[in-house]
């Protein structure tokens, strides 16, 4: 069951290719901490995912590589291949030498169906290779215009091409003081039209990530290399190999439809963050020890209280007494701070996995009403070590976490757009007010259903 | 002299119907296999052979009916579903259904009920088409219309309880219908590795297969190939199938002389003064309906056809007004066409009119003609290298006609065909539901609809 990476713009081929280089290091490391036969069974499903075999020596990944620019994707390829544990295929990328500019309406109505064609094709070739075609992985960032526009177009054709895949968008989150003055226009234009087409959206936030390089890993100056490391141990957490059943008696062949179904049926409610627990410099790992219970209380805290990593977590916020109030659409009764779920998901890897108690996750008054816990909540397990880390969490949830980020995007982008501004960047290449309009009322409804969880 | 003919013949017949009995018990399956002698009891209406025999049929009729093999199943449950099966296939003969539920008695019934279903739905035939020895590259086609018996109720998951509250939110609907579109598309991309896969087989292997025709291994035999210590196994399983197949050749041999038998017990039955079997079974409906609880396939059939004929009537109700609505409306047109073909030449209009309504009439005769052969069942994949389109062929194993082949391209034409049709006809329900939304929606104030 393999997944098929598109990388989109500078930022989805930086973050790709370190996503790569923790999966595969991780497959290779000796700290599995598990026995032999299970390791193999968790190197032959991880390969199966992301790699393909071919004459090379080493694997192959399956990915396309897509950039206006050739600087980053020629740096890419050659760092890959320089590793010497894995590589890109030579002949799966396409770039050009002039950039989008920031400009959202470039990537998509200019960039886009120019070379579609030379694209789709390239990622119908990476499709044929699999056996199995798990669906989609594309990475991207909001707030360029490669990445974003051309990015949302891409997805679009992904949809139109193969209908009955699973398509999994990787966005990531601006700072909120961007160096992008258009950013919250590119943002909204682009979730408006993912939206549409994909199944589901991965977010990190680079803000959030910063901070966890700068209070949990103690990296005093931190580099864009940093953030992407830092997030792809946290995507390889949730995608390298897991039990989904309880009594699985084998990897599960189904990463993305298994996420798809367990977190995102309704198509209203898309959004998903990701949490991870814990988090340290590597040369701290070998002097700490983690207990499961600490590690659980300290991520369904995170959940509640909307934290985002285990320091400075708001312990004051509890869940809303149930039984008191009737169930009802408007959750009046529930704190303010609280953060209502829809569907979680916990991955837990590492040693005595069997023997955690997920109860405070089943907790009903996390989740909104008119689900009940048991479709609401599931856990993948592994007793796999991950990334040296003898025991770890990671959250995925389709819950109000992004609500206030999304809310403040749309807010700043409607003020821009009530006075005009910069909008004719946008209709010069054929993205009309109109379109603005109909991305805002999107992402309005988007908002609204959050918010009466 | 003549006695001892007589007695010659009657042994010489006896060997050959416990020749011809026995053939018939071999050719059974390994799982519902009867002894010779259970039948021979049961002529006699020997009580102890009753449950022996309700066992024999209720494990013969769950394997045609693939249902599960629940050998827990009590008595009263067996004894149940074989009556619903056989009413289900239209035994009508009342005895059988007013037999007791706990097996001790009805023997000789019984046996009438076997020989019945031999003949009438070839049960012999059906039990070794199912029993063969899978190849791993079976595949199902079905261009039916309507899919009738592959309806298996299997065990769905039980909804979560909602106490006593009679609205359910319709975000968990929605919730729901998400979950189950993802479970088809990873069904949907489970069905294509395992083509994709079968591909790889068979293109692999092309050329090494004894058989000149077929010309590449199939999954059995490429799995025994990786896998040699198996051949133990599938030795077996061919053995028992070669056994049985020659046990039914022998039986088709000696047949006759089991169904003259069989006479003789009608015969004999006729004589202690049973009504004669009675082909018609809709008289006796008042114990029936109950019988069909445990047999689900029969409900949703018969449900089927109270819904046909009521349509059918419905049809027919308004089809007879639209065409006195439309004589009349015709009348009109005529007489005022009439009036002005006075004045106009005759001829031209004449012609015109003629060759539109046969262009008419084409269409009506094309929607009208006959379905083409609808194919449905298990067919084994082939490769065909040489011509790219054609991929399948179809084995009827124990009938004695040539292999006959289907081309995977006609099956994919078909099949789109019927796709396109079925998305005009989801186009058109959407439009009209579209239109009724937009009605309720004008209908209320200050309400936007946006219509997705």
């Amino acid at each position: 069951m393999s997944i098929v990476t598109v990388q989109l713009g500078q930022c989805g081929n930086q973050i790709g290719h370190e996503v790569f280089s923790a999966i595969c290091s991780d497959v290779r490391g000796t700290h599995g901490l598990c026995s032999k036969k299970e390791n193999e069974s968790y190197h032959d499903a991880c390969k199966e995912r992301f790699f393909s075999e071919e004459e090379s020596e080493v694997p192959v990944a399956r990915a396309v590589l897509v950039d206006m620019e050739p600087k980053v994707i020629s740096q890419t390829l050659s760092i890959a291949a320089r590793s010497g544990y894995w590589k890109y295929d030579d002949r799966s990328h396409f770039c050009q030498k002039q950039g989008s500019g920031n400009n959202w309406a470039n990537g998509y109505s200019v960039h886009g169906p120019r070379y579609k064609e030379v694209i789709m094709n390239l990622v119908q070739g990476e499709a044929e290779k699999c056996d199995r075609l798990g669906g989609f992985f594309t990475m991207m960032s909001m707030a360029g215009g490669t990445g974003s526009g051309l990015g949302a177009f891409v997805t679009q054709c992904l949809r139109d091409a193969f209908p009955t895949s699973f398509i999994l968008n990787h966005v990531i989150w601006p700072y909120g003081t961007g160096e992008v003055i258009v950013q919250n226009y590119n943002s909204v234009l682009t979730l408006s039209h993912l939206y549409r087409s994909s199944d589901a959206l991965l977010i990190h936030e680079n803000d959030v990530i910063h901070k966890i390089c700068a209070q949990l890993m103690n990296i005093k100056q931190i580099s864009f290399r940093d953030v992407n490391q830092v997030i792809a141990h946290q995507l390889g957490s949730v995608f390298q190999p897991t039990y989904t059943a309880e009594s699985g008696l084998h990897y599960s062949r189904n990463p993305l439809g298994d996420l798809m179904e367990t977190l995102v049926p309704h198509p209203e409610f898309k959004m998903l963050g990701l949490r991870n627990i814990p988090q340290m410099p590597e040369n701290s790992l070998a002097y700490s020890v983690f207990s499961w219970p600490g590690l659980i209380k300290h991520l369904r805290q995170m959940l509640i209280a909307n934290a985002k990593m285990e320091e400075g977590i708001d312990w004051q916020v509890k869940p809303p007494r149930l039984g008191s109030s009737v169930p009802s659409s408007h959750s009046t009764n529930k704190p303010l701070h609280f953060n209502t779920s829809i569907a979680n998901l916990v991955i837990l890897r590492g040693k005595d996995t069997h023997s955690v108690d997920l109860g405070s996750f089943r907790d009903p008054s996390l989740y909104t009403s008119w689900l009940k816990p048991q479709d609401a909540f599931n856990a993948w397990k592994t007793p796999r070590a991950f990334n040296k880390y003898e025991k770890s969490a990671s959250l995925v949830s389709n819950s109000q976490f992004l609500l206030k980020p999304l809310d403040d995007v749309v807010g700043k982008a409607w003020n821009m757009f009530a006075s005009k501004a910069y909008i004719h960047q946008y209709t010069k290449f054929g993205i009309e007010e109109e379109d603005f309009l109909d991305s805002f009322t999107a992402l309005e409804q988007v908002i609204s259903s959050y918010t009466t969880l | 002299m003549r006695r001892r003919q007589e007695q010659q013949q009657q042994q010489q017949r006896g060997r050959v119907l416990s020749a011809a009995v026995g053939a018939l018990c071999r050719a059974l399956p390994p799982r519902a296999r009867p002894a010779p002698d259970t039948l021979r009891r049961a002529r006699f209406d020997r009580p102890q052979a009753s449950l022996d025999f309700w066992r024999l049929l209720y494990a013969l009729l769950k394997q045609i009916h693939r249902g599960k093999w629940t050998e827990s199943d009590d008595t009263d449950n067996q004894i149940r579903f074989v009556k619903s099966a056989l009413w289900y296939y239209g035994y009508g003969r009342p005895e059988l259904y007013q037999l007791p539920s706990d097996g001790s008695a009805g023997s000789r019934e019984l046996l009438l009920a076997f020989s019945w279903l031999l003949h009438r739905i070839s049960l012999l035939e059906q039990l070794l088409a199912r029993n063969r020895v899978k190849t791993g590259d079976e595949t199902s086609v079905c261009t039916c219309e309507d899919d009738l018996l592959n309806s298996q109720k299997s065990t769905t998951e039980i909804a979560p309880e909602y106490e006593l509250e009679d609205r359910v939110d319709v975000r968990y609907l929605q919730w729901l219908n998400g979950r189950l579109r993802f479970q088809w598309q990873s069904l949907h991309a489970q069905h294509q590795e395992q083509c994709k896969l079968l591909h790889k087989i068979h293109l692999f292997t092309s050329g090494s297969h004894m058989d000149q025709i077929l010309g590449h291994f199939s999954v059995t035999e490429t799995d025994l190939v990786r896998q040699p210590e198996n051949y133990k196994q599938l030795l077996q399983l061919l053995e028992s199938e070669t056994m049985q197949l020659e046990a039914f050749l022998e039986w088709k041999q000696l047949e006759p002389v089991y169904w003259q038998w069989m006479e003789t017990v009608l015969d004999n039955m006729a004589e202690e003064g049973n009504m004669c079997e009675s082909q018609d079974a809709h008289e006796e409906k008042s114990g029936l309906p109950k019988v069909t609880s445990s047999c689900p396939w029969a409900d949703s059939l018969t449900g089927q056809i109270d819904r046909l004929s009521r349509d059918l009537m419905t049809l027919r109700d308004q089809l007879q007004k639209l065409v006195t609505q439309r004589k009349a409306a015709w009348c009109e047109k005529v007489k005022t066409r009439e009036e002005e073909l006075q004045k106009e030449g005759f001829s031209a209009t004449a012609r015109k009119i003629q060759e539109s309504v046969e262009l008419k009439l084409l269409d009506l005769t094309y929607l009208c003609a006959p379905k083409k052969n609808k194919m449905h069942g298990s067919c084994r994949l082939v490769f065909r290298s040489k011509h790219p389109g054609s991929k399948m062929g179809f084995h009827r194993s124990l009938s004695k006609e040539p292999v006959s082949a289907v081309s995977a391209t006609e099956v994919i034409r078909e099949l789109q065909m019927r796709e396109a049709s079925l998305e005009r006809e989801l186009k058109q329900l959407q439009e009209e539901c579209r239109q009724r939304l937009d009605e309720i929606a004008e209908g209320l104030d200050g309400v936007i609809c946006v219509s997705p």
